[in-house]
């Protein structure tokens, strides 16, 4: 943490960012390689690459960073996604997104949604890491398992591609102030009453914007 | 360029293995260390280096035991399930002679093809990083030869030619002993053809699959999650889009004067 910031407060730690930022990139870089071998259409990511070869390895390599991370990051952000009675509320008045709801329970560190995303992250990116493994080598397993592997592997692909849109989406354009949480870790005290309050009131009786965020 | 068919008469096969023999000279595939397995079979399978090979199974039916010797090799799919799994452009072609033909320079030696398969064909090496499997040696039939295996076959076995020539022969033959043409899915053709007695069911063979049809999970993996990949996020993309435009940001409605 560097320093005080007048109006500011200090969302993530460094070491969510750089979890956060490993997750996300070798999500994509796996996302853009394995579009690559799944599309002959699209070999111009072959050819950007250094070849099907090459980009075999590099979807490997970045399958198994995006292990770690998810790791690491289920670890980081188990507690905090947890759902809480609240997050009902906030599903049956879609946050607020889709109509106007004034009347919200103040968030935690992550509304329902983002607990939604989390926990859509960790059980199709553990189905993709554990049907990965089974696609590195599948001659030494049964050939119904292997079959289901690829299959299972593309689906959940499938349904993370589609939540990383709008993981994108929400966290830059959709919601202003968001990006910057997770490259310099602050936000305004504005955002975080609006999008937090909670989590913001709590913080500040354990002890103000000193602290670090857990 | 005529698409063909190999013809397999297992009522013809003397287990002779000149096809397997003939297979390695043409293809210049080294000959493997075998081991007995307490069978005729030699070696006991199907390899990298072994592109075809003579099965021998004994089956007990109503006459009492029978041996079979079957010639076992790549099927040629119509619709290969090998060529859809793959995804190195080039490294698996089905090719206009109805072979399905595998190159190694582009083989980035993934193995989805040997999963994918319905008949259990391609073999992978983990020293050379790629697959290979009987090709129907698209260089002799391309060059109006007969594949090596059907060259050598000295019992009429093995027959080759062009494909509606050789589905009436396969049907004629089959009536002729009453058996069935193997196999006899309208939806996965293939341009091997078995003629089965009668006596003999694909399901008491080793290595045969009774019913192959092009596996549902490919299907759905190259049909539904495939296409779907884009499409959703494509659709939602677009749903994004629409929602900023009509909805805007999520922002506190208090807005402070000059900001």
């Amino acid at each position: 943490m560097s320093g005080k910031k007048e109006g500011m407060v200090y969302v993530t730690t460094l070491q969510e960012r750089i979890v956060h930022w490993l997750l996300a990139g070798s999500c994509l870089f796996a996302l853009l390689t394995g579009l690559g071998l799944m599309f002959h259409s699209w070999d111009f990511i072959a050819a950007l690459l250094g070849g099907h070869y090459a980009m075999k390895w590099m979807h490997i390599f970045s399958g198994v960073v995006f292990a770690f991370s998810l790791a690491g990051a289920s670890v980081m952000w188990w507690e905090h996604c947890k759902f809480v009675p609240e997050d009902a509320e906030w599903v049956k008045k879609a946050g607020g997104y889709l109509w106007d709801a004034h009347d919200l329970p103040p968030g935690g560190m992550y509304n329902a949604g983002q607990k939604m995303f989390f926990w859509t992250v960790f059980i199709f990116g553990i189905i993709i890491v554990i049907s990965g493994l089974i696609m590195f080598n599948p001659l030494i397993f049964p050939v119904t398992l292997a079959r289901w592997a690829y299959m299972l592997h593309a689906a959940s692909v499938m349904v993370i591609a589609a939540f990383f849109i709008i993981h994108l989406y929400l966290g830059t354009f959709g919601n202003p102030g968001t990006v910057q949480i997770m490259f310099h870790g602050w936000a305004t005290r504005e955002y975080c009453e609006f999008h937090k309050g909670k989590w913001l009131a709590e913080r500040e009786k354990k002890g103000g914007e000193e602290s670090q965020a857990a | 360029m005529t698409e063909y068919i190999k013809l397999i008469d297992l009522t013809k096969c003397t287990g002779c293995r000149g096809c397997q023999v003939a297979c390695k000279n043409w293809n210049g595939l080294p000959a493997e260390k075998t081991q007995f397995i307490g069978s005729l079979q030699n070696p006991a399978d199907l390899s990298y280096d072994t592109w075809c090979l003579i099965r021998f199974d004994e089956i007990e039916n109503g006459s009492g035991l029978k041996w079979v010797m079957r010639h076992d090799a790549c099927m040629h799919c119509d619709w290969p399930a090998c060529v859809k799994a793959c995804p190195s452009p080039g490294a698996l072609v089905k090719t206009e002679t109805g072979a399905v033909v595998h190159d190694p320079n582009f083989c980035i030696g993934c193995k989805a093809c040997t999963v994918a398969c319905p008949f259990d064909i391609p073999r992978y090496s983990a020293v050379n990083e790629n697959i290979s499997k009987c090709t129907l040696c698209y260089d002799r039939i391309t060059d109006g030869r007969k594949p090596a295996c059907v060259t050598s076959c000295p019992t009429g076995c093995l027959t080759f030619g062009p494909k509606a020539e050789m589905q009436v022969r396969a049907r004629a033959r089959a009536a002729e002993i009453s058996g069935v043409v193997y196999p006899n899915n309208p939806k996965y053709q293939t341009n091997v053809l078995y003629i089965m007695p009668a006596e003999i069911r694909a399901a008491q063979l080793q290595h045969m699959n009774p019913n192959p049809k092009m596996p549902t999970t490919v299907l759905w993996w190259k049909n539904l999650f495939k296409p779907f990949t884009l499409i959703g996020m494509g659709a939602v993309a677009g749903a994004a889009m629409l929602h900023y435009m009509v909805r805007g940001p999520h922002e506190p409605e208090k807005k402070e004067g000059g900001e």
